[in-house]
């Protein structure tokens, strides 16, 4: 069974007056462990699908299955759940909160979970080394550079140990080596861990990385690479 | 890091913000605080003096006295001001008789109100006479010497040692008058006491109107004006078998000084709810402000698996976090400011010039708080609870944030 299944799934956006398709009859399967990317132009509805899959939209019509759940029909409570327990966002923005240091931060999944303070720490700290943030624990948000902050956010996603990443245009308000060394990364993670990753982008060298390239234009699958 | 924590980094987050709600929140509750105790202050003192001139913390009288105050009500004591003046937090038992009459110098005559007293108690106890130099107080219970008002003995044209004539109405009915020397002048500062006030010795006063060993009223004083409780079952106790005579409290007895008192609690506790309702609005506005500035990071919050009412309790933790500092500030600044207020007090003597009176009750023009250590503590649970209250709104408004609108919002 595949661990994310999207049975033709529209969702439909009123704007004023007007109807706006933002995805199409849309139908898709990821598996455990793979690292793909949503690539196409802005409003080709790759945001509208990470919300969908990330339990954070309900689609217009079809049907979102996760780890064998239809989460169409889950009440709010539910959703919440599933977003704490199976997912894990990065967002394109890094949104870490700024009065929390960075290890605050990247516990605040587990934190919401109910986990003691001292083992989640442990965690934290143990994919900070991993990810090369050794020393920047007690650091707020403000004091990271953009790079840093996308790791921690990553951290963030990944210490609860979701069943997928969702990431939306990740490496958006990076650089092109931080860009870079961010997709590294995540790929290693992929690898080592089998963490499934899907992420959203527009950008060449980001969908460079990915090994399945799932393309998109107006809400439509154009072409699956 | 918890909620707790969370709360409390959120609330420094905007550090001017919430400083400047939390100086208002603690002012208002000094200023709460320090007002009430300054008002409780004033009103224990009056209560107290005037309870003493007048009719004791409580008070005993023939049933039904109350209600006409007729002369003829009267009652034999008899071994009841001594049991009573045993009880354990009593003070004193003054016996008094009350009886209208006129009185005639040899150029004018004026009504009075005669109070006969017995003057090896009364002089110790009530705040008027203690002023009084022993030289012109009466050691006799029987004698013809009287204290008059200010007022009255300026009416009748007398001056200190001279005679004038009482004329009353007998218990029998008949007319009956005798003859007293001013002893001593008392100056109370209210006008209808100092020009009907006349005090003999409580033995000449019956014996004039044929009441020998009857009063109308036995004035009981206390230690503590807070020892009521205690000491009204045992005086109750002590009346079991007198069923012409009740007791009554300083509040029945003294209708206008009570309502008086209780006028202008009711007024400041107006103004309170006023003040408080201010308050309260500026807590809104704060944790609203914060909430609005927080839009997209609540969205954040909800999307990686918070639910709605952990976000609400958050809100309403930084509510409560901001009235408990708010609370402890306040109560430490409204406790100096009562320090200041009991040591020193406010001299109102720059003010006015005369003095001051309330209710028929005169008080002292340096006006000085007394501890109200429940109430602080009352109306510091209400600010923390007011500041809670204050946050439903804006906790109401954050728990219907949609994830996915509010991490567009910029």
């Amino acid at each position: 069974m595949a661990l994310i299944e999207l049975k033709a799934v529209s969702k439909i956006y009123r704007v004023g007056n007007q109807q706006v398709a933002a995805v199409q009859d849309f139908s898709l399967e990821v598996e455990t462990g793979e690292f793909c990317v949503l690539a196409g132009p802005s409003g080709s509805g790759k945001t509208t699908l990470l919300n969908l899959i990330g339990c954070l939209d309900r689609p217009t019509s079809g049907e979102v299955w996760l780890a064998g759940q239809d989460v169409t029909r889950a009440g709010e409570k539910a959703l919440a759940d599933i977003r704490l327990n199976k997912i894990g966002f990065i967002f394109q923005a890094y949104n870490l909160i700024p009065v929390l240091t960075a290890a605050e931060n990247a516990e605040f999944t587990l934190m919401l979970m109910g986990m003691a303070k001292k083992n989640r720490r442990q965690r934290v700290l143990e994919l900070f080394s991993e990810l090369g943030l050794d020393g920047l624990e007690n650091r707020k948000p403000a004091d990271l550079s953009g790079g840093q902050q996308q790791r921690v956010a990553i951290v963030r996603a990944m210490v609860a140990e979701p069943a997928v990443i969702l990431a939306d245009e990740p490496t958006a308000s990076l650089d092109s080596q931080a860009s870079e060394e961010l997709m590294i990364l995540m790929q290693k993670l992929n690898r080592e861990r089998n963490a499934t990753f899907i992420f959203s982008s527009h950008d060449p060298l980001v969908i460079s990385h990915a090994r399945r390239v799932i393309k998109l234009l107006d809400g439509h699958l154009e072409q699956e690479l | 890091m918890n909620l707790l924590s969370l709360a409390w980094k959120n609330l420094w987050r905007n550090r001017r913000r919430t400083l400047i709600t939390l100086i208002a929140l603690s002012f208002s509750l000094m200023l709460l605080q320090g007002s009430h105790n300054l008002s409780h202050g004033v009103y224990s003192s009056m209560i107290d003096s005037g309870v003493r001139a007048g009719s004791g913390h409580m008070v005993i009288y023939q049933r039904h006295y109350l209600d006409s105050r007729d002369e003829k009500l009267t009652f034999a004591p008899t071994d009841l001001t001594a049991e009573i003046a045993a009880l354990p937090k009593v003070e004193a038992v003054l016996p008094r008789l009350y009886l209208p009459g006129l009185a005639q110098s040899s150029r004018e005559s004026r009504g009075i109100l005669l109070t006969g007293v017995d003057p090896s108690v009364e002089k110790m106890l009530n705040p008027f006479l203690r002023k009084l130099p022993a030289s012109e107080w009466f050691s006799a219970s029987d004698g013809h010497e009287a204290i008059l008002g200010s007022r009255l003995l300026k009416e009748l044209k007398l001056k200190p040692g001279q005679k004038f004539v009482v004329t009353m109405q007998h218990q029998s009915g008949e007319l009956v008058s005798d003859m007293f020397r001013v002893r001593g002048v008392v100056a109370t500062g209210i006008k209808t006491v100092d020009s009907t006030l006349m005090m003999v010795g409580l033995d000449r006063a019956a014996a004039l109107v044929g009441v020998k060993g009857k009063v109308h009223e036995l004035a009981i004083i206390l230690m503590d004006q807070n020892a009521e409780p205690q000491v009204w079952p045992q005086v109750k106790m002590l009346l079991q078998k007198r069923p012409d005579i009740a007791t009554y409290s300083w509040e029945e007895a003294m209708p206008n000084l009570y309502n008086a008192i209780r006028l202008d609690y009711a007024s400041s506790n107006f103004i309170f709810v006023i003040l408080l309702l201010i308050v309260a609005i500026g807590v809104v506005n704060t944790l609203l402000m914060s909430v609005m500035e927080r839009f997209r990071e609540f969205g954040v919050i909800l999307a990686v698996g918070a639910r709605t009412v952990r976000l609400r309790l958050l809100i309403l933790t930084e509510a409560l976090l901001m009235g408990l500092v708010a609370m402890i500030v306040g109560s430490c600044l409204g406790a100096l400011l009562t320090w200041y207020l009991v040591a020193v007090g406010i001299d109102m003597r720059t003010f006015v010039s005369e003095t001051l009176e309330f209710g028929g009750v005169v008080f002292d023009p340096v006006l000085r708080a007394a501890w109200d250590l429940p109430w602080m503590l009352r109306i510091s649970f209400y600010l923390l609870v007011l500041s809670f209250l204050a946050a439903l709104y804006p906790a109401i408004k954050a728990g219907r944030i949609c994830p996915v609108a509010a991490m567009r919002h910029y």
